[in-house]
């Protein structure tokens, strides 16, 4: 009975922290939660002290993955972007926050900039066919997450608006 | 007598009209390719992995495909042998190619390029702060910078340069140089 119960909840959150991959006429989207362990493994492998990596652990990181299928630019504007826990707005920590944390931190500048390139820029332009995509980092939680990704479309931003939501994400956890 | 003249004109109208389509589609750039007039290129100096000083500035007169890259990233390490190919192709052309290594130190650039089997020279920005002053969009990035070191060109992601796409494409660029 024991033995059922733990698959169960095995089976429970590996189903929980799934990727959501969301397509639309004008572009492929695609959510991958990454565990503390991936993450951390990564940056353990660049040098990064435990100071760091231990910062890093407490946090909930969602890999976004852009493909634009259309004939158009589309446009990432991370500020336009809605984030919620259990149907609660959270706040997502812009990468200037990181910055400075680190250099709070003292953290060397080749770390830093390491660290910078592992995140989504938070404004870029996709030309029809290109394919980019990084990390964003919101604070962990074993709640359900919300996001609602609008982007701007056309070569001045004025066309028709693409708005993507999944309430199906969770924060990916390592198994003991 | 006036419809002939009219017939004439609109000839010549479409004729102008087609040519100037066709020299559209001619300029049409090689897929992962974007224009990029951002001015001057910013100059540099950083040490390549022999411990050679390298100053961009230096590199006046020719084509520089100036590129961004990190070990830990899965389409530097496949764009690799194709920039090897790119070299190989472009020898003895008024062209050059500097390879920047995103913040990693000496010893993971100088294994990492024996791995991949390659005979590239990279320079070292060891704390990233010159990949921060050029910004590329992601890694790999590559930009074009013409003989008066001018950015022209921007490619983003892993490209296959030594197929004729981009060959060629670089190749127009050196002969408009040489012609004007």
């Amino acid at each position: 009975m024991l033995k059922i119960i733990i698959l169960m909840l095995v089976a429970t959150s590996i189903q929980a922290a799934q990727p959501v991959n969301i397509k639309t006429p004008e572009m492929e989207i695609g959510f991958t939660p990454r565990s503390a362990n991936q993450m951390g493994s990564f940056y353990e492998a660049r040098g990064f002290s435990k100071e760091m990596r231990d910062v890093l652990s407490k946090q909930c990181f969602i890999t976004i993955d852009i493909h634009n299928i259309s004939h158009k630019k589309i446009w990432l504007d991370l500020s336009l972007w809605k984030f919620t826990v259990g149907g609660k707005p959270i706040k997502r920590e812009h990468r200037d926050y990181w910055k400075q944390r680190w250099q709070n931190m003292g953290v060397p500048l080749s770390h830093q900039s390491t660290f910078r390139w592992t995140l989504i820029p938070e404004t870029l332009d996709y030309l029809p066919g290109e394919h980019e995509g990084g990390n964003i980092i919101l604070p962990f939680s074993d709640k359900p997450i919300g996001i609602t990704a609008t982007f701007a479309t056309g070569e001045n931003k004025q066309g028709k608006k693409i708005v993507v939501s999944t309430d199906k994400l969770f924060c990916a956890e390592d198994k003991e | 007598m006036k419809l002939k003249q009219t017939l004439a004109l609109l000839v010549f109208v479409l004729g102008i009209f087609s040519g100037l389509t066709l020299n559209a589609s001619n300029s049409k750039l090689p897929f992962g390719i974007r224009h990029y007039d951002i001015g001057s290129a910013k100059n540099f100096s950083l040490n390549d992995i022999d411990g050679e000083k390298v100053e961009l500035k230096h590199s006046k007169g020719r084509w520089v495909f100036l590129h961004f890259w990190a070990s830990w990233c899965g389409p530097c390490r496949e764009e690799m042998p194709a920039i090897q190919r790119l070299a190989d192709k472009m020898k003895g052309e008024k062209f050059q190619i500097i390879m920047i290594n995103t913040a990693e130190d000496e010893d993971t650039v100088f294994e990492f390029l024996g791995t991949i089997n390659v005979d590239l020279n990279s320079l070292l920005d060891v704390d990233g702060q010159v990949t921060e002053v050029w910004k590329p969009r992601g890694l790999p990035t590559s930009f074009l910078i013409n003989p008066d070191g001018q950015v022209k060109y921007q490619a983003i992601g892993g490209r296959d340069w030594g197929s004729p796409a981009y060959i060629n494409f670089i190749q127009k660029l050196l002969q408009a140089d040489a012609k004007s």
